[in-house]
């Protein structure tokens, strides 16, 4: 029996020197929660040598709010805003989620223009959160431009959610039973020349960024995963896809109407930072892709299915549910008691904290600026690990 | 240059029309500091995309306000633009950048879960229900997230703050916060009468018991004289 | 389950599932990530319940094939006062992690983890925030 307790001061410990004169010596640097490229607040203790990455500790936990504790006190239609707050620019998707383990759980069938609606939203938001992912790659690597032009498409799309949602960021759209709102008559056609609009701007992000020879050489052969080792570590959405694995949710288990939409599924070969940055551009177009075959043909019916103010009872037991949000696999374990519309556990799996380890596989042996490189390229939004 | 702009009121006001030179100089000091307030990129969660991401980007665009340098140093730093939630773990750490700005700072709370807790007010064991609790703050832009516009009336609310303020005579000297987006004519002090005359009126929450009793004011303070790092 | 002896079948989840005694399960992990008819190589996720009125923890794996695409769903109980499971990170390595973040929120004890420590709050916190009886003055209820 060997439980060992310990503290992150064992952990952190200087090593011992060596003997000869001219020495090196490894060190611990703090990449605190607050530095320029925080997606969040991430604490990173690096032990260094020079400025070789020799180890990589993250500390979790600086915007942990607790929020499962949270859900044992709220019924199922409340919990939807909470986890839009975890990973915010997938916000749709993981509402969804909560909604589709909700409704299987309870036995609420919902119709097809609900789940028609839902997937294009769905895709609309990956689609949103690429482009700033995109964004914010260039920013992190240094280049400043790439962020403005992300931001500017982001806000485009941002309009579309705005004039139906409501929100630009925090949806608590998709609910449990159907939408919140019906979309309004407009939506084919201003979704239509979003699309229009969108489409030869991912190009255009090719020849200002993707064919740059100093980030290729950043991202080329850098922080290579893998697939056994990307499935081992847990990792799914596109890290695990630019491994090699063909894992995508929306082709493997199809849930809404992406078994009727064609699409491919982005694989890549080596599963280097320069391959997931690729995968993530092409998905961008295969989003626009399953947008444009959706967009015409919305069925007609009713945007929610239950009853505004009626309480939806979990049967008792464990049920779980997945989406393929913009970052991997986001997952919902409702643990139910039968009594009461509280959750009696509520668990997410979210992708972020589990694509977050790969960074302490991937790492060593790197620069300091490689490490940020791999970082971006993981794609993390801190809350989501903390939840 | 601070060396000389505390002793020069002392010296000029002793002539005659000397305070109105120092009025003057004190509009000309405070034009320029808020035209070019520089924030401190400190977004943990949510709002850090529309505060610091949304707002820097070219659809809104803070460098209209002179805002656009958002420094990660706090040594560089005006004002700290807080955009998130606030937890126990972070709330040292918080204070550390903060005392770490270089005066005049200013502080600004943007969104509810730095105002108040927001969504994680009730039932979570690790926010901390508001960030007053830990620095002081100038003005609460409220919303979940805030939209950039509003975002923006709090940084025009804070840049009149400045202008009137007194740089010279009084460096230091923090105004009373204020919420932006108040109408004209209203006060935070009316507001909070009337709320506090109605719930007494229903008998739904004791006002005073509920306000006065800020248990978590006192854990939070425990807990910040235990973590902070004291050089 | 021929697998492992006592494991029965684990219903109300909406999953295949399976619950096994916690003796066997560090058995039963490395044999259900190599069997080629099984080959469960993903660990989707590991958490933990707390069934205060039954005085034990079960346990949560969400196990998943990418080679053949099946799921399962693992769950195992151990006792509220000794809370010790053997570890399965040197099977499926984000396991490790996930195991980090049960134990600091739940107290769950792992036998043979390298690295127990807390992952989300500090070090010194006292209790385990997600068990049924934790009692917390800062946490704030909704008024009455």
């Amino acid at each position: 029996m060997s439980v060992s307790l310990r503290t992150l001061n064992d952990v952190v410990r200087p090593p011992t020197t060596a003997a000869s004169a001219l020495a090196t010596q490894e060190y611990f640097v703090n990449m605190g929660p607050q530095h320029p490229i925080a997606h969040g607040s991430l604490r990173l203790v690096l032990r260094l040598d020079g400025e070789t990455v020799k180890e990589v500790i993250p500390v979790p936990g600086f915007v942990h709010r607790g929020i499962e504790k949270m859900c044992e006190h709220l019924g199922p239609r409340q919990i939807v805003h909470l986890t839009d707050r975890m990973d915010y620019l997938s916000a749709l998707m993981n509402n969804w989620a909560l909604a589709m383990t909700v409704e299987r759980a309870a036995g609420i069938a919902v119709n097809e223009r609900i789940e028609t609606i839902r997937t294009l939203m769905a895709e609309l938001q990956r689609l949103q959160s690429h482009v700033l992912w995109w964004g914010v790659l260039g920013m992190d690597l240094g280049a400043f431009t790439p962020f403005l032009y992300g931001f500017r498409e982001r806000e485009v799309i941002g309009e579309i959610f705005e004039e139906t949602i409501g929100a630009r960021l925090t949806m608590n759209y998709i609910q449990p039973g159907g939408l919140m709102y019906d979309i309004h008559p407009g939506f084919a056609r201003k979704v239509k020349d979003v699309a229009r609009y969108i489409r030869p701007i991912i190009d255009e992000y090719d020849t200002l960024l993707s064919g740059n020879v100093i980030l290729q050489e950043r991202l080329r052969n850098i922080g290579i995963l893998s697939p056994e080792k990307a499935v081992a570590l847990g990792c799914t959405g596109p890290v695990v896809r630019a491994s090699g694995v063909p894992y995508d949710l929306r082709k493997v288990e199809p849930y809404g109407v992406y078994g009727k939409a064609e699409f491919d599924v982005v694989v890549g070969t080596v599963g280097d930072c320069w391959d997931r940055y690729c995968v993530r551009m092409e998905e961008m177009r295969q989003s626009l892709r399953i947008i444009e075959q959706l967009i015409d043909n919305i069925p007609e019916g009713p945007h929610m299915v239950v009853k505004y103010g009626a309480r939806i009872r979990i049967p008792e037991g464990i049920h779980y549910g997945q989406v393929e949000t913009a970052r991997g696999v986001f997952g919902v374990t409702i643990v139910s008691d039968g009594k009461g519309e509280a959750p009696y556990r509520m668990h997410f799996r979210s992708p972020s904290f589990n694509n977050l380890w790969a960074v302490t596989a991937l790492a060593p042996g790197w620069r300091i600026a490689d490490l940020i490189a791999i970082q971006s390229s993981l794609d993390l939004v801190i809350p989501d690990i903390d939840r | 240059m601070a060396l000389v702009l505390d002793r020069l009121p002392g010296i000029v006001d002793r002539f005659p029309g000397g305070s109105i030179l120092v009025t003057s100089i004190d509009a000309v000091i405070n034009w320029s500091r808020s035209n070019s307030l520089w924030p401190l990129a400190f977004g943990t969660k949510c709002c850090a995309i529309e505060m610091l991401m949304a707002t820097g980007a070219p659809h809104q665009d803070m460098s209209r306000f002179g805002a656009e340098v958002a420094r990660q140093s706090p040594r560089q730093a005006d004002f700290m633009c807080i955009a998130g939630a606030i937890v126990k773990k972070m709330a040292p750490r918080m204070r550390m950048l903060y005392e770490q700005m270089a005066e005049p700072r200013y502080v600004m709370a943007t969104g509810s879960c730095a105002i108040s807790g927001g969504p994680f007010m009730y039932n979570s064991y690790t926010i901390v229900r508001g960030v007053d609790e830990v620095v002081p703050v100038d003005v609460y832009v409220p919303g979940c997230p805030p939209r950039p516009e509003a975002f923006f009336y709090g940084l025009m609310t804070l840049q009149k703050m400045i202008r009137q303020g007194t740089s010279i005579r009084e460096p230091g000297v923090r105004r009373k916060p204020v919420m932006a987006a108040l109408p004209q004519g209203i006060t935070m002090d009316d507001i909070q009468g009337e709320m506090r005359r109605l719930l007494e009126a229903d008998n739904v929450v004791n006002v005073a018991e509920e306000a006065g009793e800020k248990i978590w004011t006192e854990k939070i303070r425990i807990w910040m004289e235990k973590h902070l790092y004291k050089p | 389950m021929a697998l492992a002896p006592g494991s029965s079948k684990r219903d109300k989840v909406n999953r295949p599932a399976v619950s096994v005694p916690v003796e066997a399960l560090a058995a039963l992990a490395p044999k259900l990530r190599d069997d080629p008819a099984l080959r469960f190589d993903l660990l989707l996720d590991h958490t933990a319940i707390d069934w205060i009125a039954d005085g034990r923890f079960e346990l949560i794996y969400h196990l998943y094939s990418t080679v053949h695409g099946h799921h399962l769903t693992l769950t195992t109980s151990v006792s509220r006062e000794n809370p010790v499971v053997p570890t399965v990170g040197a099977v499926w390595p984000i396991a490790h992690w996930q195991e980090r973040e049960a134990f600091d929120l739940m107290g769950v004890l792992y036998d043979g983890h390298a690295d127990l420590r807390r992952l989300f709050l500090e070090d010194d916190w006292e209790g385990h925030p997600l068990r049924k009886d934790y009692k917390d003055d800062s946490m704030l209820g909704l008024p009455k």
